[in-house]
């Protein structure tokens, strides 16, 4: 079956000014509906590769297609109603007095009428939470907040793709889900969702499919279970897989698959083993 | 962009010198550039800048901020060239109508003009490329006895340059991702239309100003008398250098006492 990719890179390389090349012959393809995790060490190229997507960086060589448009002849503000790209720091963009006209501002950019502005605002501030605070001054919220303010008004912009700079940092662990669990949904209602992130756990969680950079080019690209399954790999980039998949790989001398990702699958493995009387557990 | 008031890492003689003997370089640069109005002899003193640059090994990392004076120059040089009204008329800026006349002396001094400029702003960009900052706060406080409140301030402000423009650069990618454009040529609307880069980078900047105070204090800022580390110290080269630019500094002086450099 030959699909259309909705994001296709083809022999990106890019540098900073004269600088050393930041990514380095990358090609890719990604398609519509997929959920990925973009992982690798710092200063891998993640983010730089990021801002392709939406034309904050422009190819220093090769292209970069979405929907089969090369991104070169595009403005951002263009390819913003394709791809909304949510910022590490809220405070980046946070300027207006109420939270409600904030998630509006890209709205309104988009020149919507009024009233479906008025509506997707709601829909966008119910989706983070944040129903109860369309009034509040923004910088009254906690940090926590403000990031789900920031993801709301890209939210709002309803936007095919949507790509999230470390939406979990700073956050704690419920914070976390939270986040994520609306990326879930958003995912399941048909977005394409890329997103950077260090928590491994998050990535064996949420993510389908996992890019690994490492130094401006791809080290693995697959799905989570098959790249978590080679540490080895990973561990080029210094990433570890999660823990409950170190431990299982630790176990699986025998029978137990090196892909493992949740406490529960690890458990319902151990216990069929048990039963079987198979391996080292009786 | 990167910002042009950063040190760069060499291995320079230039680089090695103390940051006293820069400072004097700077500011004979300063002084030459002042005394003297004929195009020639400030073409030369750029000439010097640059080849200092060059051996510093800063040349080609200061050639976009080079490039942007560049501008400024060709600007200065229009102005001195349409309003100097003295001598004979070369062409007429507007052709046949005689009008805008540029004359060929309005044409020279424009040019010594930008020379200047170029050679005095260089001289002390090449100077804060080539010296660690914490080497011109150690050199201000031990050898000039400015005292540290202000060697700090300086510092700080040379620092928050490049801090500040990373983050209107992030800013400004923010709010574009969330299909936000400069549009049209009407200047008020265009003022407006920098509300949504001007506000969070003010908020930013308070809110970093805050922090690093804090963080100063938590460090035990003026808890009292300040002792240094390491030591700045004038090599040979340092004294030989410095004698030789304060005496061609007197020299330069006196010889636009005489009636050299004038035009």
């Amino acid at each position: 079956m030959q699909r259309k990719a909705q994001i296709k890179v083809d022999k990106l390389t890019y540098h900073y000014g004269t600088g050393p090349p930041v990514l380095k012959d990358i090609s890719f393809e990604i398609e519509k509906g997929e959920c990925i995790a973009l992982i690798g060490q710092n200063g891998a190229g993640k983010t730089t590769l990021a801002k392709h997507f939406n034309g904050l960086h422009r190819p220093s060589s090769g292209k970069v297609y979405i929907d089969g448009t090369d991104t070169a002849s595009m403005k951002v503000s263009e390819l913003a109603r394709k791809v909304g790209f949510v910022f590490q720091n809220p405070d980046h963009q946070i300027f207006h007095d109420t939270v409600a006209r904030e998630v509006a501002f890209g709205l309104k950019n988009l020149r919507l009428s009024p009233r479906e502005i008025e509506e997707r605002t709601a829909a966008a501030l119910e989706a983070v939470g944040l129903a109860e605070h369309r009034q509040t001054y923004p910088f009254n919220l906690s940090k926590g907040q403000r990031q789900r303010v920031a993801l709301a008004s890209v939210l709002a912009m309803r936007t095919e793709i949507i790509v999230l700079d470390e939406p979990t940092t700073g956050q704690d662990f419920r914070e976390s889900v939270q986040i994520m669990e609306i990326v879930r949904k958003l995912n399941e209602n048909g977005h394409t969702i890329i997103f950077i992130t260090h928590d491994m756990s998050l990535v064996a969680r949420y993510a389908r499919r996992v890019l690994v950079l490492c130094r401006g080019e791809i080290l693995a690209d697959g799905d989570v279970r098959s790249v978590f399954a080679a540490p080895e790999i990973l561990k080029k980039t210094y990433l570890r897989p999660p823990q409950i998949t170190n431990l299982a790989q630790r176990l699986g001398r025998h029978s137990i698959p090196p892909g493992v990702l949740g406490v529960r699958e690890l458990y319902e493995l151990l216990v069929k083993m048990r039963r079987e009387k198979i391996g080292c557990c009786n | 962009m990167a910002a042009v008031t950063e040190y760069i890492s060499r291995n320079s003689p230039i680089h090695r010198l103390n940051p006293l003997t820069k400072m004097i370089w700077a500011l004979s640069i300063l002084g030459m550039g002042l005394l003297f109005n004929d195009y020639r002899y400030l073409l030369a003193l750029l000439a010097s800048v640059l080849l200092v640059a060059a051996a510093a090994g800063v040349l080609r990392s200061l050639l976009p901020a080079a490039a942007g004076l560049t501008v400024l120059a060709l600007v200065l040089l229009l102005v001195q060239a349409l309003f100097y009204g003295q001598g004979q008329v070369l062409f007429y800026l507007v052709p046949i109508s005689n009008r805008l006349a540029v004359t060929g002396p309005g044409l020279l001094s424009g040019l010594a003009m930008a020379a200047r400029m170029m050679a005095l702003v260089l001289s002390f960009l090449i100077f804060l490329a080539t010296t660690r900052t914490r080497d011109i706060v150690l050199t201000l406080v031990e050898k000039l006895r400015v005292p540290y409140d202000y060697a700090f301030m300086f510092t700080t402000a040379l620092r928050f340059i490049p801090a500040f423009l990373s983050e209107v650069r992030q800013i400004s990618e923010a709010q574009q991702a969330r299909a936000y454009a400069v549009e049209g040529w009407n200047p008020v609307k265009k003022i407006k239309a920098y509300a949504p880069v001007a506000v969070p980078l003010v908020l930013l900047s308070l809110n970093k100003a805050d922090q690093l105070a804090m963080a100063m204090e938590t460090r035990g800022y003026g808890g009292g008398r300040r002792t240094c580390l390491r030591e700045s110290k004038m090599g040979t080269a340092d004294y030989a250098l410095s004698a030789f630019l304060v005496l061609l500094l007197a020299g330069s002086a006196a010889a636009r006492l005489a009636g050299y450099g004038l035009m």
